[in-house]
């Protein structure tokens, strides 16, 4: 009562200087002012939350970095640590040593370059094949482009792991229609059913002087980096599907008056693709760049003896396949006392190696990831 | 004079239909690398499969004969003697995948409402969150598989960080246990929520892709329909489940399908096991597991359709088509 008076009192003006005024009145007093602001149940309910809601993310945001925590304090014990019962997160002498031998023995450089080249081709070549794909699925009315949009959730849902016997056979025996094959002097051959071959047939075989891969029953592409271009270039890298779907949502969200003001300026198609529609979605691409330069990355499936790789002597020099995977000679049998969890810090410590670049490039790239798929206007229809 | 301005219509004519065709020819430009890709390299991949579970390859003379097993292969896939676990661990395995989903898609939800509220700190939050998105495909766990070994056979000494030993340190289930213990709640449903604690690490890192469709689905939803419904006088419960949840219900159902197909393609007990089979069992091993793969998707295809099924009941579409 006595505080509306006070504000509504008119105030009192008093001329202080020439061109300065002063201006009294009778504020509310400093404690009567905080207890309505915080002594209410609404602002001890906000506290309340807020205190809640750190402690819940703090806690999941420690479960996901903990192992990095580990791992970063492990990978940096010299290896009187280990012996050490009393030493557990945090170090007593610092060591670089095996990130060193890590960098020397096992051509750290060379993996990388690797596999760098090979995740930044692939990964381009999926984002403009995806986005390419994904708006002729989005955009355009032809026939039969609902039955090609469910091949594409197939090729989603089948694993490829339940394909991968299948797969190694076909790039052991890469072939089209059966040309290679032909030329190669292997015959006609059709799906493995029907083959066909003549004396004279099989002196039809100048593709095998062009090199080694080229055998009677087709190409070898095992144990080089065709197998990915050829998968991407046809998206059918892993989880492309995925991206071609992202995509073609956030391309159906991009309003159709966009591309027929182009149309009527003269331009075409896939002008207006280039110029207009690429240019609006890269946050989208980098989202959609980001997940496959990242899975390509750390992929272990694709990479290892069981794919493209059978062969370790003639296979590319990648990071997933060398690096962390065995303990580098001068650091074997060190710590003879634990070789357990001296072995286990070793191999961690290549793991952290392997994403260590990840980890810099996504520190750059995060906020488009948010960004990307919010513009997408993501929905399930 | 006639003539001419005849031929401009029949011109224009031609013109205006000459477009529709125009573009559909631009459409099949656009996804040819697709078609391509699945005529000349998918499937022959999905029939070579197909057609290696149907046959037995022996060899006769140093070479490899096929005979054709009029599906004997899928019978054996279930009462060969090499093959007494399978029904059990596929059906354990889908099992547990299936009772995954719910914790993950709550799990992802719960963060992704979280993770949009203003508060300090959100941009560096939403980073840590999504650094499971980058490094899922299980590199950290193929390195981590060997270090999981010593924790067993090791309880002191330096915590080299694998996640065998993240979950007891997080969370110690037994606490959980006496604490639910004096709840009365039955004994599967504690087995269930028990389990999902312990395994809070692998929901977490499985989590990252569907935080981020959810979050992306919040950020779409209009906040006049906030406004109104606050002027109105909704509790913050009311507003989350009457209008949060039905607007999001679509994202809901793109998440299931992501979080199933992405659980039972990537590594697991089941995949494991069919590929073991392959060189347990001589000569029928080949086919008789890729027989077993072919049986897991159709079950997979099921889980899928019954998790669809289920769930589009309840998915509200704001704009009906």
């Amino acid at each position: 009562m006595n505080n509306t008076q006070n504000v509504n009192s008119k105030p009192r003006v008093r001329k202080e200087t020439k061109n300065k005024i002063r201006v009294d009145f009778e504020r509310t007093s400093f404690k009567e002012r905080f207890k309505a602001k915080f002594l209410t149940f609404n602002f001890l309910k906000k506290v309340v939350w807020a205190i809640v809601r750190y402690i819940l993310l703090v806690g999941v945001a420690y479960i996901v970095l903990f192992p990095f925590f580990s791992k970063i304090s492990a990978s940096v014990m010299s290896y009187t640590d280990f012996t050490d019962s009393m030493v557990r997160l945090i170090p007593k002498n610092f060591s670089i040593e095996i990130y060193k031998a890590i960098f020397v023995e096992q051509e750290y450089m060379r993996a990388f370059g690797n596999t760098f080249l090979l995740s930044i081709s692939t990964a381009i070549i999926q984002t403009f094949i995806c986005s390419f794909i994904a708006y002729g699925f989005a955009k355009f009315k032809f026939k039969g482009n609902k039955l090609l949009f469910a091949c594409v959730i197939l090729t989603m849902i089948i694993p490829h792991r339940t394909l991968a016997s299948s797969i190694r056979l076909m790039f052991t025996n890469f072939d089209v229609f059966g040309i290679f094959r032909f030329f190669s002097g292997g015959g006609f051959s059709f799906l493995g059913l029907f083959e066909y071959n003549n004396d004279f047939l099989s002196s039809i075989n100048f593709m095998q002087s062009w090199g080694p891969r080229f055998t009677s029953s087709g190409v070898n592409l095992m144990n080089s980096y065709w197998p990915f271009m050829i998968l991407s270039f046809c998206g059918l890298a892993f989880k492309n599907g995925l991206y071609i779907f992202l995509l073609r949502q956030f391309f159906m969200g991009v309003p159709d008056e966009l591309e027929e003001s182009a149309y009527i300026d003269g331009s075409g198609v896939f002008r207006t693709f280039f110029t207009i529609i690429l240019p609006i979605s890269i946050p989208m691409m980098i989202t959609v760049f980001l997940f496959s330069f990242s899975w390509s990355w750390t992929d272990i499936f694709y990479s290892s003896s069981q794919m493209f790789f059978n062969d370790s002597s003639k296979a590319p020099y990648l990071l997933t396949t060398t690096i962390g995977k065995k303990i580098p000679a001068s650091l074997d049998g060190k710590v003879p006392s634990n070789t357990l969890k001296w072995d286990a810090a070793v191999k961690s410590t290549g793991g952290l190696m392997i994403i260590f670049p990840l980890v810099i490039m996504y520190l750059f790239c995060q906020k488009y990831l948010v960004q990307g798929i919010e513009r997408s206007g993501l929905t399930a229809d | 004079m006639t003539n001419t301005v005849d031929v401009k219509k029949t011109k224009k004519k031609k013109k205006a239909a000459s477009l529709e065709k125009k573009k559909a020819r631009a459409g099949w430009i656009f996804v040819l690398p697709f078609v391509i890709g699945f005529v000349i390299v998918y499937f022959p991949i999905v029939f070579e499969s197909i057609r290696s579970s149907l046959f037995y390859t022996t060899k006769v003379d140093g070479k490899f004969v096929d005979t054709f097993n009029y599906f004997n292969s899928y019978y054996q896939a279930f009462f060969h003697p090499d093959t007494g676990e399978f029904t059990q661990t596929l059906f354990s395995g889908i099992g547990e995948i299936v009772l995954d989903i719910p914790m993950i898609l709550l799990f992802s939800l719960f963060m992704a409402v979280l993770l949009n509220q203003k508060m300090v700190g959100r941009a560096a939050f939403r980073a840590i969150f999504f650094v499971p998105v980058i490094l899922s495909t299980g590199i950290m766990d193929a390195i981590d598989a060997s270090a999981v070994i010593d924790t067993m056979t090791n309880a002191d000494g330096i915590d080299d960080g694998s996640g065998g030993s993240t979950s007891g340190q997080v969370v110690d289930a037994l606490d959980m246990q006496r604490l639910f213990n004096g709840i009365s709640v039955t004994d599967g449903m504690l087995g269930y929520v028990t389990n999902a604690i312990n395994d809070i690490f692998n929901i977490v890192n499985r989590s990252g892709v569907q935080m981020l469709i959810f979050l992306a689905g919040l950020q779409s939803i209009s906040p006049a329909i906030y406004e109104s419904v606050q002027i109105d006088g909704a509790s913050a419960w009311e507003t989350f489940w009457k209008i949060t949840v039905p607007m999001i219900s679509p994202m809901i159902l793109v998440n299931a399908v992501y979080t199933v197909i992405d659980s039972f393609t990537s590594e697991n007990a089941v995949m494991d096991y069919i590929n073991s089979i392959k060189t347990k069992i001589p000569e029928m091993g080949t086919a008789i597991s890729a027989a077993m793969s072919w049986i897991y998707f159709i079950l997979v295809i099921a889980v899928l359709g019954i998790v669809v099924a289920i769930l589009s009941a309840y998915t509200f579409y704001q704009k009906k088509k």
